[in-house]
């Protein structure tokens, strides 16, 4: 269940049932949560999942089917351009054509949102490395993107909408975007940015909604999946038979994805575990085991895990279309 | 403080290379069309020429008046290349504004802006506006300044009068693709409204001035209220002026609401 949006008059957004519908196919069903004023907030989920149609209800370019919206303490349907002022929203397709340079968009831009302090442009474009005097039609999608973040920073809006804004950044120009997210929240700015990757996502935002098909499947601090997330577990044994390794280890709370291989006299065994690791220890202590692994938490794996709890019946059966993910990282663990 | 009209602006600048062509076009046309006047409508031999060519084909050419200096103007300019060239691009222009901006994905990001959708309407259909009244005005200059050369003797106040005219069905057609483009988010959609308009008033007058049972067309055609008493000979007809621009006026209203109205970008 989706949390209840908590105090709206310390949130920036607050979403509540809201519901869209695009003829008869409905792509949001009911969602609702709260963003805290001064917070990085991030939506991840697979493409389709209602991130996009979210933020632009939220900006009015469409709207809510039903269901309640406030964006700055104020009705997107109902504010108008003075609220638009105080955002700055970055959409997940950008598209800028016309024979125009950058700087002249960007002029453009200003005349219509809030005001952009002198020099701000100029110094957003050289962090991010953006050469402002080129056509815009003649940029590359990364120096598109630039250009689209410069639009949605440079009057220090009171909240950022971006969609999917590291897409198409090189890494060195992603930390940068990091660090100008970092500044708008020491700046008390609030942040609301979506993710089809959690690792975008999971340096900037201290909360995260995970939306799936149109449904948030869990709303959590960053801290909170790292603590449930999943690691996996790899060992050999000798002298035990694949069937009671099964049994054994199936006893294990959190234990998913079992899979029991014979080995010499022995078994080869992996799993993931989802829970705490003393039990396994325990288990494992009884063992004459030859090999051990245990990798550190996968965030993404526990978000995809979570993916999967909507999909199938729980986490166990998360893997019921195979695609289980098995990264080995050797050389982790213990 | 901010600058005035920003969305006007914007429209404006960015396509005055698209402008400037057609006027380029258009000037072209004046200067290779009427200087021929004398030699081909005013010439004796014009009125043999005439009478050689079927009635009916002549009826829907509007070349009736061709041998007087208003009506080779009217037929050539206002009813013909000038018509023709002045509708694509104010249906070009009409169609992209909403429709077409909306399809390439930047209205989006507009519309997230300081900005309301009937600003963007009107600001928009301002910026066309301006670019005809330009074009209309160099249209108007270019002929008044050949109609001695030319010996096409044409009263100055008809001249402006049919300008007038020109320009509002030129409007007619630019709002028509204005107003599908903002209700369907499509501009080949504008585009086929737009040209329809424009076309099946082209067809409605050139059939409708057969014959008395297939008059009534005419009452369809906003090509036949304006043209259909000869305006560069006997001046315009204002209350078919007042239709066409009122016409377009509701358009360009109508399409604000209907883009007010409408999810975008979907």
């Amino acid at each position: 269940m989706p949390p209840a949006p908590g105090n709206t008059a310390s949130q920036a957004i607050t979403v509540g049932s809201m519901t869209k519908k695009f003829g008869h196919r409905e792509v949001l069903h009911g969602i609702s949560f709260g963003i805290e004023k001064g917070s990085v907030f991030g939506v991840i989920g697979p493409n389709g999942a209602g991130k996009t149609t979210v933020m632009r209800c939220l900006l009015d370019i469409i709207r809510p089917t039903s269901g309640t919206s406030t964006v700055l303490g104020e009705n997107p349907r109902a504010a108008g351009p003075s609220l638009r002022r105080r955002i700055g929203y970055l959409p997940g397709e950008l598209f800028l054509e016309g024979r125009i340079t950058g700087r002249k968009l960007l002029s453009h831009y200003a005349d219509i949102s809030g005001p952009v302090r002198p020099g701000r442009v100029d110094s957003l474009a050289e962090r991010l490395g953006l050469d402002l005097d080129r056509h815009t039609r003649k940029l590359s999608k990364g120096n598109k993107q630039k250009l689209g973040l410069v639009q949605a920073f440079m009057h220090d809006p009171e909240l950022l909408v971006l969609d999917e804004p590291t897409s198409g950044l090189d890494p060195l120009v992603q930390q940068e975007f990091l660090a100008m997210v970092r500044e708008a929240q020491a700046n008390g700015q609030t942040v609301f940015l979506s993710s089809h990757v959690l690792s975008e996502v999971q340096q900037a935002a201290d909360e995260v909604a995970i939306l799936r098909d149109g449904r948030i499947v869990t709303v959590a601090t960053v801290d909170s999946l790292r603590q449930g997330a999943v690691r996996h577990v790899r060992f050999t044994a000798s002298g035990i038979s694949t069937a009671d390794a099964g049994a054994l280890l199936a006893r294990v709370p959190g234990i998913g994805h079992l899979e029991v291989l014979p080995a010499g006299d022995g078994v080869e065994l992996s799993a993931t575990l989802g829970g705490a690791i003393q039990p396994l220890l325990r288990v494992l202590a009884g063992l004459e085991l030859t090999e051990l692994v245990l990798e550190e938490p996968d965030l993404e794996e526990s978000v995809l895990e979570l993916y999967g709890t909507i999909r199938g019946n729980g986490p166990g059966t998360a893997d019921v279309n195979g695609n289980g993910r098995r990264r080995r990282r050797r050389g982790h663990g213990a | 403080m901010k600058r005035p009209l920003p969305l006007f602006r914007r429209a404006f600048v960015d396509s005055w290379h698209s402008t400037l062509g057609w006027a380029a076009g258009l000037a072209a046309t004046i200067f290779i069309y009427l200087p021929l006047y004398p030699s081909i409508g005013g010439s004796p031999e014009m009125q043999g020429v005439m009478d050689a060519f079927p009635p009916e084909m002549i009826k829907a050419l509007n070349y009736d008046q061709i041998t007087s200096g208003p009506g080779y103007t009217q037929a050539t300019m206002f009813g013909l290349i000038g018509f023709l060239l002045m509708t694509i691009a104010s249906v070009a222009w009409g169609a992209a504004a909403v429709g077409g901006d909306e399809e390439s994905g930047q209205l989006e990001l507009t519309l997230a802006h300081g900005v309301t959708r009937t600003q963007v309407v009107l600001e928009r259909a301002l910026a066309i506006l301006l670019r005809v009244l330009l074009l209309v005005t160099l249209v108007f200059v270019l002929i008044l300044l050949l109609t001695d050369s030319a010996q096409l003797n044409i009263r100055p106040e008809n001249l402006l009068g049919t300008s007038v005219l020109f320009a509002g069905l030129t409007m007619l057609s630019g709002s028509t693709a204005l107003f599908l483009g903002a209700v369907t988010g499509r501009k080949t959609y504008g585009v086929a409204a737009g040209a329809g308009v424009g076309v099946l008033g082209y067809v409605f007058n050139a059939v409708g001035r057969q014959s008395k049972e297939v008059d009534w067309l005419l009452n369809l055609s906003p090509y036949s209220w304006a043209y259909e008493n000869n305006p560069v000979a006997n001046g315009a007809d204002w209350a078919a002026a007042g239709w066409l621009w009122g016409i377009s006026a509701a358009l360009v209203a109508l399409s604000a609401v209907a883009l007010s109205r409408r999810d975008v970008g979907t």
